[in-house]
């Protein structure tokens, strides 16, 4: 197929990985791998190669159909998807949306709208083989605010994920991503604090290792006074593997008193392996505080002895060293249930990386 | 218990250990001295297996078994501890955690069933206890935040919690004030002052064993043993410095 995306030439594309999508939608049907959902309330949604399963799914709220695709590279192959729009003072319980790829290329639109007042949150979990392409698009009103987490771990394949949200005065985006399979990562976001005050976290750890490709590139930008918004992440690569963060922060003229964080920070297990990063600040507001940092570095060999003369085998010991270190970028995720659920995740593929 | 036989060290190819031997038997607790520079700190090093110091010549055997053969958790297993001069600091690991996954790491290695949170936490609380280490202070990432007393109150508790057969304590004296290595003489007398172990105690100064009894007293210089003695010596090595006593 023909991807139609921007070149690596183009700075915001730097170091996506063009070939690995292109192999990820060329790559043969697999058995429709098991998929499950938390134990939680609320809308469960299955996907499989970009349809929903009716029978498996138990939609609440949500609406499934036709969706207007957007204008972004990634974001204009998705027409059809689900949405959740709730109105004054409402309250959702979780929506999980599971996506399963069976090999191939799927797509899949979303669209979150939350009035003033209102609350929700979304867990989203890739597993399978394929390309898996989403674009996201959330409007939050005056005050609302969303939770949102999505964890990666396709066996193979690769997962895109593009996602523009709109934050009205007041109102707070807590997103969490986690990419612990086997997949190549894009994760596209651009993310505008639109009205006074608003709140955005947006972060996540990706995990990659053999020859994976897998990146995050995301801007927020403060369009008005009094917004925070905080960037945190962090990347593990082992192997041949390549991880990169980029981040910007855009703060508009007269967004003054603006908070914003980057914290970028990168591990490498080994030397072969390969950490980019990007910290960008853009500021035309004089009266600002906006603070980044960005590092790469190894386990540190003096804490893994100390851990080793204490009785703890060495794969065991860069394991919690190394969980250590992403666990900064998981604790953000609200709800109980889904946090231990994505740190097993990323246990589990730490386990089975070193 | 530990018997070192001509013992050669290199560290980026620099010998610092130059044909050490010494012999610890079950029961006995051995003070280690020399001035700085002498080898004392690699020869913890050594013990406890840290990678980087390589051993070229001679042989540690341990309860008959080859040390040297052994991984730095297989000689944890095996009832080694080494006491950090400079304890690590973990950001992100908490000591309860830490300690819990050490002691039941070395508790399955030896097919022994690991203890759960509760009974840990027992033990842990116990230590801590009575090594003056605040009970919050557990909860803490290892080591972050603590004052140098803290931390090597922190490797008494951890020593008391695992419970070794031989421990090498590397100036675990360094950095206490005289409240402080009361306590942790008291500690290591309780905890190591037993039939069935022995200590090999590594330090710059003599006053530690006013605390902790020596049964010997050895000098450390230039990478070999070159005096061996009963308590007295420390004392002499006090009083006229090791320039005298080791030539």
């Amino acid at each position: 197929m023909t991807l139609d995306l921007p070149s690596n030439r183009e700075e915001a594309w730097r170091w996506a990985d063009l070939g690995g999508i292109a192999a990820a939608a060329a790559l043969t049907p697999i058995t429709r791998p098991q998929a499950q959902f938390l134990d939680l309330p609320g809308a469960k949604l299955l996907f499989v190669d970009g349809v929903l399963d009716d029978a498996a799914s138990d939609l609440h709220r949500v609406r499934v159909g036709d969706l207007a695709p957007g204008a972004h590279a990634l974001g204009k192959r998705a027409t059809r998807g689900w949405s959740l729009h709730l109105d004054a003072q409402a309250v959702a319980h979780p929506v999980q949306v599971v996506h399963v790829a069976t090999g191939g290329d799927n797509h899949v639109a979303a669209e979150i709208v939350l009035d003033t007042d209102t609350s929700a949150q979304v867990v989203e979990t890739f597993v399978g083989a394929g390309w898996s392409n989403r674009n996201t698009r959330i409007r939050l009103g005056k005050a609302a605010r969303l939770m949102r987490a999505v964890r990666m771990t396709q066996g193979a394949g690769f997962v895109t994920l593009r996602d523009e949200a709109e934050l009205g005065e007041g109102a707070s985006l807590i997103g969490t991503m986690l990419a612990a399979g086997d997949q190549g990562v894009r994760i596209d976001a651009a993310i505008t604090l639109a009205g006074e005050g608003g709140y955005a976290e947006y972060g996540g750890a990706l995990l990659t290792r053999d020859r994976l490709k897998q990146e995050c590139a995301v801007r927020v930008r403060h369009a008005e006074p009094n917004g925070q918004s905080h960037q945190l992440w962090r990347a593990v690569a082992a192997d041949q593997s390549q991880a990169s963060l980029a981040a910007a922060v855009e703060v508009a003229r007269h967004a003054q008193k603006t908070d914003g964080e980057q914290s970028l920070r990168g591990l490498l297990l080994h030397r072969t392996a390969t950490v980019n990063l990007k910290p960008e600040l853009e500021i035309f507001a004089d009266d600002v505080k906006c603070a980044h940092g960005a590092t790469v570095g190894e386990l540190d060999a003096r804490a893994l002895f100390y851990m080793e003369s204490r009785g703890i085998p060495a794969p065991r010991a860069k394991a919690l060293l190394t969980r250590a270190f992403v666990a900064d970028a998981l604790d953000r995720i609200g709800d109980e249930t889904v946090r231990d659920a994505f740190a097993a995740d990323a246990d589990a593929w730490l386990e089975s990386a070193l | 218990m530990l018997k070192i036989e001509n013992l050669h060290a290199e560290i980026d190819g620099k010998e610092i250990l130059k044909g050490l031997s010494l012999e610890v038997n079950a029961g006995e607790i051995h003070a280690i001295m020399g001035p700085n520079g002498a080898g004392k700190s690699t020869l913890g090093y050594v013990l406890g297996g840290r990678p980087g110091y390589e051993v070229t010549e001679g042989s540690i055997t341990f309860n008959g078994e080859d040390l040297l053969e052994k991984e730095p958790h297989e000689r944890a297993a095996a009832g080694v501890f080494l006491g950090f001069q400079y304890p690590v600091e973990i950001p992100g690991v908490s000591n309860v955690q830490f300690l819990r996954e050490s002691l039941n790491a070395q508790r399955t290695s030896r097919g022994e069933k690991p203890l759960s949170g509760a009974e840990f936490l027992k033990l842990a609380r116990a230590q801590a206890d009575a090594l003056g280490l605040q009970q919050d202070m557990l909860k803490r990432p290892v080591n972050v935040g603590f004052s140098g007393g803290e931390k090597k109150r922190n490797e008494m508790v951890q020593m008391g919690i695992i419970d070794p057969a031989f421990a090498i304590l590397d100036e675990t004296d360094s950095g206490l004030d005289i409240d402080a290595l009361r306590i942790v003489g008291d500690g290591i007398n309780r905890i190591m002052r037993q039939p069935t172990k022995a200590v090999l105690l590594i330090t710059h100064y003599q006053r530690l064993l006013d605390y902790v009894q020596p049964d010997r007293v050895h000098v450390l210089a230039d990478g070999r043993i070159t005096r061996s003695g009963g308590p007295e010596l420390a004392h002499e090595l006090e009083r006229q410095g090791y320039a005298e006593v080791a030539a």
